[in-house]
């Protein structure tokens, strides 16, 4: 059972409820979403692993056997070009679930003209196996997120 | 043909693509002409689904992403 924390503190929703389609489908992995509360903060671990992608707005996590979370901070933020992201690690360190991996602050993405909102997928992963989503609740950063057993 | 080759092919070749770059998971092309998308060959290379939006095409592929776009960009 891997156990996924939640990278950043805000308000869980539905990950079909984002405007990404391709997380939204599903197609990259079953998962949850999070509108952040506004603020610089650190986006943190949801998994102990190899951080095997740091891009500045997205990072891929995969642990030891084998299963991949992705954390993706803002829609389309891609197209900052890492405007207003601070890389906190470093590519293939290993780190412990909570670590701070990318400092970010959710309003200046807004600002920016993207959604904010986070999305934490499991990468190649049964929809089915996902439990204890939590949805529509508020959580803390490294609070439980979901559980998953692929 | 490799993975590279074929979501080259299925995109509808080289000269169809006017933009490609990864994000992380998928593959987000400019096309000149979307039609031209060859979804079962696309699906054949192994990509996990194709999203368009007029002549942008997301191709989601997984954490390879990267290392596809520049081995696609190298047959361009």
């Amino acid at each position: 059972m891997l156990r996924v924390l939640s990278p950043v503190a805000g308000h869980s929703v539905a990950v079909s409820d984002i405007p990404d389609p391709v997380f939204a489908k599903g197609l990259v992995g079953p998962g949850v979403a999070i509108t952040p509360r506004d603020g610089r903060q650190a986006s943190v671990a949801p998994i102990t692993g190899t951080l095997v992608k740091l891009h500045p707005h997205a990072y891929l996590i995969v642990d030891e056997h084998g299963h991949g979370v992705l954390v993706h901070l803002g829609i389309d933020t891609v197209h900052m070009q890492g405007a207003g992201f601070e890389l906190l690690a470093h590519e293939n360190d290993a780190v412990d679930a909570g670590d701070e991996i990318v400092g970010w602050d959710p309003s200046y993405v807004a600002h920016a003209g993207h959604s904010p909102v986070c999305a934490v997928v499991v990468l190649d992963c049964d929809p089915a196996t996902v439990t204890q989503r939590a949805v529509g609740v508020d959580v803390e950063a490294e609070e439980l997120l979901f559980e998953v057993d692929c | 043909m490799n993975q590279a080759e074929q979501i080259v092919a299925g995109l509808g070749g080289p000269t169809n693509i006017v933009e490609i770059e990864a994000c992380i998971t998928r593959l987000r092309t400019e096309l000149a002409d979307s039609s031209l998308i060859d979804e079962r060959l696309l699906k054949d290379a192994g990509v996990h689904g194709v999203m368009r939006s007029g002549a942008v095409v997301q191709v989601v592929v997984g954490p390879e992403a990267d290392t596809l776009a520049s081995d696609i960009e190298d047959l361009l």
